[in-house]
């Protein structure tokens, strides 16, 4: 049996390693907040459309038309809508029942479970103002995908 | 206990095949450029391509550039871009009818021969009944719809009225209202563009208008959908009332027996038990499409304009009675959906 200073050395390390992944996640998280913000907040939506899936979820939404997703992100634009003070609350890998923060309906499960690619991220945010934004997001090599925007609410 | 919707599949596609029927049409893409994508009804998608074939239940895309071309045994169908089209059947006076559904769009139908099957028509607005014809169909940003003949005669219904059109006239249908006067047309001359435009402006001007569209819409496809739950289901509970008849008769006096009990009455029962399934199933997917097509759309449009101002009355209610059509349609049209539907 180890000696209880090596057993300790190994319980620290493990913990440690583990809050920097927590850590690294976190961070990780805030940067895809902090990108989507920055591109609302500086009108850019052709960016947004080209970074947003087809078929894209809005609130409870499923929006299927490329054009529509491109017709959301103009108007938000256009209106001046501003993120305002973005401070992620709760970034969360997808879960079978990642589809409620979203909408508690067999559409929003069915848009999670089909259109939804593994590694996604459901990313829970709050704003100036009190209230709160939801984003669904991946992250593959060279790009960044985002799958659902929800609110303001 | 309700049966689970694939179990209900499962069933109706053993009904069909007892019942040795091919309701199905099968369509060719002809021709396709641009950017277009078919989404069949397992749920797998992919580009349009020369050669493929659609079957009932799958639906064809076009983006802003897209056109497809597609022949379905005598009828050409020429899909613009912006639209979408689904292939459909529905049971009508005891037989199957391919049904041409136009959830948002533009296409021009063209008949080359009669097929003794002439196909209904039908956008979120409307229905049209075909006679030996060439004409357009205009699926609008709000539900409604523009019809344009060019030869041929078409009969328009929608809320229980009818317009007759011959060629060189159209008609205008409101979603939740009847078709309007029909006027003369000139050939060709008519903007989609510039129509679906003016059609979306006055959505937007007057949300609670169109919602009024939209609500009395869904609640007609809620009728019938419940209505023929009830009928399909009484009419399952006879089939299998029937089957086990049938393997008592088998047990009790031989095959001879059976059979003859199976042609004369578990095969009429079955081919009516599908054909109310078929009916279910059309309207639950027509219900689907004004949800998506110009329910979804309209949420879209209205959330993008208030979201600096959620709390403009305009927005607060039209969520609210948006709110109150999903609700419906979750309670009676979400149950006979299956995840592939979406």
């Amino acid at each position: 049996m180890r000696p209880p200073i090596i057993r300790l050395v190994v319980l620290l390390a493990v913990a440690i390693s583990l809050m920097s992944c927590a850590s690294i996640q976190r961070a990780q998280d805030q940067g895809r907040v902090g990108q989507v913000a920055r591109l609302i907040n500086s009108g850019e939506a052709e960016k947004l459309a080209a970074m947003s899936a087809v078929p894209f979820l809005l609130d409870q939404e499923i929006i299927p038309l490329r054009a529509d997703i491109a017709a959301f992100w103009g108007n938000v634009v256009k209106t001046g809508y501003k993120v305002e003070g973005p401070e992620l609350e709760k970034g969360s890998p997808l879960s079978a029942d990642s589809y409620r923060v979203f909408a508690d309906t067999m559409e929003a499960k069915a848009f999670f479970a089909r259109y939804v690619k593994k590694g996604a991220r459901v990313l829970e945010l709050s704003t100036g103002g009190g209230r709160r934004i939801v984003l669904l997001v991946r992250d593959a090599l060279f790009s960044r995908t985002l799958y659902g925007f929800k609110g303001p609410f | 206990m309700k049966n689970s919707l694939p179990a209900r599949v499962l069933l109706a596609a053993a009904l069909l095949l007892t019942a040795s029927y091919a309701f199905a049409i099968p369509t060719d893409v002809t021709y396709a450029e641009g950017d277009a994508s078919i989404r069949f009804k397992t749920g797998k998608q992919q580009t349009v391509e020369i050669g493929a074939v659609l079957n009932t239940g799958d639906m064809l895309k076009t983006g802003r550039d897209g056109l497809v071309e597609l022949d379905q045994k005598g009828v050409t169908l020429k899909i613009s871009p912006n639209t979408v089209f689904t292939l459909m059947e529905r049971e009508r006076k005891g037989s199957t009818t391919p049904v041409l559904s136009v959830a948002l769009g533009s296409i021009k139908f063209r008949y080359d021969k009669l097929t003794g099957k002439e196909p209904t028509v039908q956008t979120n607005g409307c229905a049209m009944g075909v006679r030996g014809t060439e004409f357009s169909v205009f699926a609008g940003a709000d539900g409604s719809t523009l019809v344009l003949v060019d030869s041929g005669s078409v009969e328009v219904e929608a809320e229980g009225k009818t317009v007759a059109l011959a060629p060189d006239e159209g008609v205008e249908v409101t979603l939740g209202l009847g078709p309007g006067e029909k006027f003369a047309v000139h050939r060709d001359q008519v903007d989609y563009s510039k129509w679906n435009d003016e059609k979306l402006s006055a959505m937007l001007a007057d949300p609670a208008a169109a919602m009024t569209g939209i609500e009395a819409r869904m609640s007609s496809y809620i009728a019938s959908v419940t209505e023929y739950d009830g009928l399909y289901r009484e009419s399952k509970q006879r089939f299998d009332d029937l089957i086990q008849q049938k393997t008592r008769i088998l047990e009790e006096k031989g095959k001879e027996d059976a059979l003859k009990f199976q042609n004369e009455m578990v095969s009429p029962v079955s081919v009516q038990a599908s054909h109310l399934f078929l009916n279910l199933r059309y309207f639950s997917l027509a219900a689907l499409s004004l949800r998506r097509y110009v329910g979804g759309r309209m949420y879209m449009y209205l959330k993008s304009r208030y979201m600096t101002a959620p709390d403009d009355g305009i927005w607060t209610e039209f969520v609210s009675r948006f709110n109150r059509v999903l609700a419906s349609f979750e309670q009676s049209i979400v149950p006979q959906l299956v995840a592939e539907d979406i």
